[in-house]
């Protein structure tokens, strides 16, 4: 199939996947649970099947349009439909065993199982348009479907607590993304003043490659409302209220989407404005706007971590500030502190997936999140324990571990580019972050088996996504695979926009071209930085 | 036919009564007549894109004038009066020192925003700056509702009014936007609405109040 095809395809799986589980909810007995989780084994493993494909595809040396150029795939918009695909899928696996034991325990209905999968495709197909949307206004609705298709997975139990994680998360969101919109229509209506062809005025690849010709203040302004938009979506401080409460009160497999690949989608569409507003406005406004937004995330996070008492709401407090740390790698800047950036991004998404299906676990075993009852998970169940630590110490940054790679580059980064003390303070807050993890795998992994907690694994399906997810991240630890490397390399381009040419040759509707000249020189500056960090660190 | 500046200055008139039906949204009594006020507030909104359409030679306005009408005056008012209606929280009432204040705050927000839009440059026609004020400063009142309002069901027509806001503001600056865009973000607004109704609803079935006060059980 060409990749426009696939391209298309890939939204419409998961698409049919959910009408398919909102149908079987008609049929009695087991036959409507059965046939919702049909459809969707089906759409997860098509979708990541198709995801791996066309990531392969563009770094092989392609960028890719599809419905005349309403749908785009470029670098970094194949690194998200990758993550996406990938988590999606072990994170639908990992669903088949959690959500039954829920059903067994009466926790949820037959009924409530069928719109479960409706609703997690829904969810997939949504962050899927929002990542492969060529128009800016797209992107801010695709934005805004995520809320609401993963609205109803938040209050799945329909109990007090998760009625109200759902209630935030609508109102919060729905608010925040609604500033982003002001962003928009600000773009829009500028670029469509400007553009030789306004019809081309939402598009990304048009706005970018007249990024210059734009108005530089009507930019910051909008990059502004974007930023606050968007950032609330991403979890970053201090709009962050919503994601603790969503992604503690949610399914834990949806808890690994929202915190793995959700905020990841956000951070891409502030990364397509970055672009946008860099070649508008020059690199300072964004970049000193990114690193006020990270250091407050990651310093505000980094001391609620360490307050928590609530399993999956420590895990959340860790996601913003994993996106601060993201954000300020995108304020350090330059080829080697975006791509570090980029970098975090899919190493944080593999570990909180991981740490979230746990979790999974800790609660099917022990019945609760309350991190004062959960006591010897490693005696417990040995092999989620074990595992559960190796995600702890992987999301404290320690080798031989992805995040430790990333979290090196970054620092490294930010030394390199004088931000000396900033790097030294972050060092210090991420070692509070540390003491809250070791504190968790001391006193809630390790030790003794309470009496009345039975000695055994949960289910194969709760396990064998966890044991793919650390075979990756250790693999991403120890020799980062080169072709990744080289698709974080033209990823961090596209964000530089450092050869903005390539946008402006950017082929008509219709068309389905490859660009290899996209791809970044083996021997430019970046990427020879980017190979020599990564291989230290490695 | 109405002239080129006769029709903005019907638009930027048309504008400003959608303050005073903000206000009658967020003080109104009860579910069902907030959602009537909001339809007549969203029958205002048609009749500024249709003037618009004619002043800013804009014809396909006209379209979305026709896409408001069926989903805003129409639908989400009559999903809000059935889903909504019988529901409600007697403690949370307005009360008339509310009112007051609620004027006050509306008379700075809308100072304020004509302030920052004449002082700035906007990618907008000048005639027209009154209108986009009026919509800047109606999507804050409505900010402004769910910030301050403890009815949960009041924070969902916040929403709305932060919505019709920002449909003013898309018909100024963006109205060449293709008829997709609008369609899109009309669409995400109405399943908004709807997603924050019934879970309101929910709530209160299972709380049996609307005061998002009582919504304390997450918390650190």
């Amino acid at each position: 199939m060409a990749p426009a095809e696939l391209l298309i395809a890939i939204l419409l799986v998961p698409l049919a996947a959910m009408m398919v589980a909102f149908v079987a909810q008609l049929f009695g007995g087991k036959a409507g649970p059965l046939i919702a989780e049909g459809a969707h084994v089906v759409s997860i493993v098509i979708v990541a099947t198709i995801a791996l494909v066309l990531a392969g595809r563009v770094i092989d040396g392609g960028n890719f349009f599809a419905l005349g150029s309403w749908l785009y795939l470029d670098p970094l918009a194949s690194i998200l439909v990758a993550l996406i695909g990938v988590v999606g899928l072990l994170t639908g696996i990992y669903s088949l065993g959690y959500i039954r034991h829920d059903l067994a325990a009466n926790l949820i209905s037959p009924r409530q199982l069928c719109r479960y999968y409706g609703f997690f495709n829904l969810f997939l197909f949504t962050m899927l348009w929002t990542v492969t949307a060529n128009d800016i206004v797209m992107m801010w609705v695709g934005i805004e479907a995520t809320t609401l298709g993963s609205a109803f997975l938040v209050g799945l139990y329909g109990q007090r607590a998760s009625l109200e994680a759902a209630w935030k998360y609508v109102v919060i969101c729905t608010v925040g993304v609604a500033f982003a919109l002001y962003g928009t229509m600000l773009v829009y209506a500028e670029a469509s003043a400007v553009l030789p062809d306004p019809h081309d005025a939402s598009l990304w690849t048009s706005l970018v490659s007249h990024a210059a010709s734009l108005n530089p203040g009507v930019m910051r302004l909008a990059f502004v409302f974007v930023l606050i938009g968007f950032g609330t979506k991403a979890g970053l401080f201090p709009m962050h209220a919503w994601l603790p409460d969503a992604h503690s009160e949610a399914p834990s497999p949806v808890s690994a989407l929202l915190s793995g690949v959700l905020v990841n989608c956000a951070l891409f569409v502030l990364l397509r404005y970055s672009a946008i507003t860099t070649a508008a406005t020059g690199p300072e406004f964004s970049r000193n706007l990114f690193l006020v937004f990270g250091g407050l995330s990651v310093a505000a996070a980094s001391l609620l971590i360490f307050v928590q008492k609530d399993l999956k709401r420590l895990f959340a407090y860790s996601t913003t500030e994993n996106m601060g740390l993201i954000v300020l790698g995108l304020g350090i800047g330059g080829p080697l502190g975006v791509a570090a950036a980029i970098l975090q991004m899919i190493n944080h998404s593999l570990a909180k997936t991981l740490l979230f299906c746990g979790s999974g676990n800790v609660l099917m075993k022990f019945g609760t999140r309350d991190l004062r009852s959960i006591r010897g998970m490693a005696a417990a169940a040995p092999l989620s324990g074990a595992l559960l630590i190796a995600g702890a110490l992987a999301l404290c940054g320690v080798p031989p571990f992805n995040i430790f790679v990333s979290e090196f580059m970054l620092v490294t980064a930010g030394f390199r580019a004088g931000y000396g003390w900033l790097m030294v303070i972050c060092l210090l807050l991420l070692t509070v972050t540390l003491a809250a993890l070791l504190r968790f795998i001391g006193g809630s992994l390790l030790g003794a088996r309470p009496a009345n907690v039975a000695r055994g694994e949960v289910s194969g399906f709760a396990i064998a996504p966890m044991v793919a997810l650390l075979v990756v991240m250790l693999l991403f630890g120890v020799a980062l695979p080169r072709p990744v490397g080289r698709l974080i390399e033209n990823a961090a381009r596209v964000v530089l926009q450092s050869d903005v040419t390539a946008a402006a040759h950017a082929p008509r509707p219709g068309m389905d071209q490859q660009r290899p000249d996209q791809q970044m020189s083996p021997r430019s500056s970046g990427a020879a930085e980017f190979a020599a960090v990564t291989r230290r660190a490695n | 036919m109405i002239g080129t500046l006769g029709g903005l200055q019907l638009v930027n008139g048309l504008a400003s009564l959608l303050i005073i039906t903000s206000l009658m949204v967020v003080e109104a009594k009860g579910t069902g007549r907030s959602a009537l006020y909001y339809a007549l507030q969203s029958f205002i909104l048609v009749l500024i894109f249709l003037a618009l359409a004619v002043a800013a030679n804009a014809p396909q306005l006209f379209y979305w004038a026709g896409v408001a009408f069926v989903t805003k005056v129409v639908l989400v008012p009559l999903i809000m009066y059935r889903t909504l209606g019988r529901v409600s929280d007697p403690a949370l009432e307005p009360r008339r020192f509310g009112i007051a204040w609620t004027i006050i705050l509306a008379g700075v927000v809308v100072a304020g925003c004509f302030a920052v839009v004449s002082s700035i440059h906007l990618p907008s026609p000048p005639e027209l700056k009154p209108a986009l004020a009026v919509s800047l400063a109606h999507f804050f009142l409505g900010l402004a509702c769910i910030v301050m309002q403890r009815n949960l069901l009041k924070q969902v027509f916040g929403y709305c009014l932060m919505e019709n806001g920002s449909h003013l503001t898309l018909a100024i600056m963006a109205n060449r936007a293709p008829e997709v865009v609008e369609i899109g973000i009309v669409t995400d607004a109405i399943f908004a609405v709807v997603i924050m109704a019934v879970i309101g609803t929910m709530i209160h079935s299972r709380l049996q109040t609307l005061d998002v006060r009582q919504l304390t059980s997450l918390r650190g």
